[in-house]
């Protein structure tokens, strides 16, 4: 069952990761492989397990809701490259 | 003992010859221990030392390509501050040692580009928990390794920054995603390097290069400032060229960090006091899934050769089962894919990252930038990841992995009931041509077939040489319950000491 290239482009859109046509073509037909690989998964029973989602089967750990840090604005906007007045600038959004 | 080692640093000698063994050393490919005592007994300055690390990656990084960015002059510069620490007494436990880090680190002010395009130019303002716990034991940052994008892949040839070659054959791949960290260290251009193993890419890359590679448990490492690909399987490690040496980086990375939700608050054991406990009546399990098929027949004898100097030390043998291995490529390539997807939704060029001129439109802004930011194999794996999580698929393929997983952490944990450890190959032959499996993701998946399980379970595993195929390393690979990284030492450091394989250095390191 080989992944339908319009299915690339919406997952693609989803993941806003955008493509020629020969892209398409190629991604399309390897990850019909990884997907052929991954139904494997299928062989196997799994009615009555939990899913694990921490290998370690532990929850979140909490801490008090008391401000630690502080703010480094200056410092960390050094990688940007567009900002003005702490705002970071995007292309226009609303005319 | 060291012989011919003058203290007139214009003319110490970089050939030592080892009393014992009458074997040439490069000094490049003395261990952590030994570099320590020498530092101590000021037969060498950390000056002298950092030099010389500085001119082999000089002589040779240009036909590794193991280093992205250097530290050379503040690294110099921290080695001079060194000294003066060393000779006042009030020297840390790894001060005037250099080490190197994979580029997946932040560290602050110093370029980290996770082999990527998208953060050709990132700065971190911060450096990551693991990086400053080196640091304040004195240890200095040498550089940045170079990695497969964003830690994806098995052979360090998806990196931006151009593939990583392998030493001991440089038209081979010295194994992903630290292969540049596993090269400095096996070329002797670092004696020690910091790695990050998801799916293999710390014990891969040791084996391919006839070093010693470790993943430590899940949650024993901060993960803070270490650049997220797949955040219930990444951890950060150690590769060195003993276990030994091992050990001792071991004692500064590892704790609890309130930074890192992920963290677990556990004793982090004196593991290089620990290293000679005896082995005697230890019993090991050898899971038969690992003999299936794939398995190289060359390669499979030297593992069994290498379980008779272990039965020869006093260790039992059993035959174990762990009946949903054959899954664990399966299940990991739903679970990495899924949780990287989500990772690194964060790159769209506005606060940091790679951001293209010109563009008026904030959709296609985004697009844009991640289409040139990202190289293939992230982006199929962003794919797959997005497809995997989507409606319609979730429970078929994200929930359903994620009960595998459970099912094979299970595995172990029954294993482990009667079994100390569990050992088997590290990988199904020894390392492969750059170019050879690139196009092919399934095949190049294969690789981790091996090392991808104790990833989904959260063990602690251990890679170390144990005999060459054809001219290049192989390893042994030691997978141990949660938080048992002792036991993965000791036994690796027993093993070291009945045997020479990480001693054997890559041919060209002889030529003077």
């Amino acid at each position: 069952m080989t992944i339908k290239k319009s299915e690339i482009a919406y997952i693609s859109s989803l993941s806003k990761l955008k493509m020629e046509d020969a892209e398409m073509e190629n991604y399309s037909h390897q990850i019909s492989d990884i997907l052929k690989m991954i139904r494997q998964l299928e062989m196997v029973d799994t009615d009555d397990i939990e899913p694990m989602s921490h290998p370690l089967n532990m929850k979140q750990r909490l801490r008090v809701d008391v401000m630690t840090e502080e703010n480094h604005r200056e410092l960390y906007q050094k990688n940007a490259v567009e900002f003005e007045e702490g705002f970071y600038k995007v292309p226009k959004v609303i005319d | 003992m060291l012989l011919n080692l003058k203290k007139d640093s214009t003319k110490f000698p970089r050939l030592l010859i080892d009393d014992i063994t009458k074997e040439v050393r490069l000094l490049e490919r003395y261990t952590l221990k030994n570099l320590v005592a020498m530092l101590r007994s000021r037969d060498i300055s950390s000056h002298e030392i950092l030099d010389m690390y500085m001119q082999r990656i000089s002589d040779h990084d240009t036909s590794l390509n193991c280093y992205i960015t250097l530290n050379k002059d503040a690294a110099l510069e921290k080695s001079i501050q060194a000294d003066k620490l060393i000779e006042s007494g009030d020297s840390l436990p790894l001060t005037g040692i250099p080490y190197a880090g994979k580029d997946i680190f932040c560290t602050q002010g110093i370029k980290t580009t996770c082999g990527s395009k998208m953060l050709e130019n990132f700065i971190p303002p911060y450096d990551a928990t693991v990086i400053s716990n080196l640091n304040n034991q004195g240890a200095i940052l040498m550089g940045k390794t170079n990695m497969d994008e964003f830690a994806m892949g098995s052979s360090n040839e998806t990196s931006y920054f151009g593939p990583v070659h392998n030493p001991w054959d440089l038209a081979r791949s010295p194994g992903g995603s630290s292969g540049g960290s596993a090269v400095a260290v096996a070329a002797g251009l670092a004696p020690i390097a910091l790695g990050t193993d998801t799916g293999g890419s710390i014990r891969q890359p040791a084996a391919f290069t006839g070093i010693t590679g470790l993943k430590p448990s899940y949650g024993r490492c901060s993960r803070y400032g270490m650049i997220a690909f797949a955040s219930s399987l990444d951890q950060a490690g150690i590769l060195a060229l003993t276990a030994e040496d091992t050990a001792i980086l071991l004692e500064s990375l590892a704790g609890f960090d309130p930074l890192d939700s992920t963290s677990v608050e556990t004793d982090v054991p004196k593991y290089s006091e620990l290293l000679n406990t005896s082995i005697k009546g230890k019993t090991i399990g050898i899971p038969k899934e690992f003999f299936d098929e794939g398995l190289d027949s060359a390669s499979e004898q030297l593992f069994f050769d290498a379980i008779k100097v272990y039965e020869s030390l006093g260790v039992q043998f059993k035959d174990i089962s762990l009946p949903h291995l054959s899954l664990s490529v399966p299940a990991y390539y739903v679970v990495a894919p899924a949780e990287c997807s989500s990772n690194l939704a964060r790159y769209d060029g506005i606060r940091y990252g790679y951001r293209h001129d010109g563009i008026k439109d904030l959709d296609d802004f985004y697009l844009t930038n991640r289409q040139i930011g990202f190289g293939a194999e992230v982006k199929r794996r962003i794919i797959t990841g997005t497809y995997v999580l989507s409606a319609g698929y979730y429970d078929a393929y994200y929930l359903k992995a994620q009960k595998v997983r459970q099912l094979i952490s299970q595995d172990f944990k029954e294993a482990f009931q009667n079994i100390d450890a569990i050992m088997g190959p590290t990988t199904q032959t020894p390392a492969f041509n750059i170019g050879e499996k690139i196009d092919d993701p399934v095949t190049m998946y294969m690789n981790d077939i091996y090392t991808i399980s104790a990833n989904l379970a959260g063990l602690p595993a251990i890679s170390h040489p144990c005999g060459f195929v054809k001219d290049l390393p192989f390893g042994l690979q030691i997978i141990a319950p949660h938080f048992a990284e002792t036991e993965l030492l000791n036994l690796t450091h027993l093993f070291q000491q009945e045997t020479n394989w990480h001693q054997k250095q890559p041919p060209d390191l002889n030529k003077i």
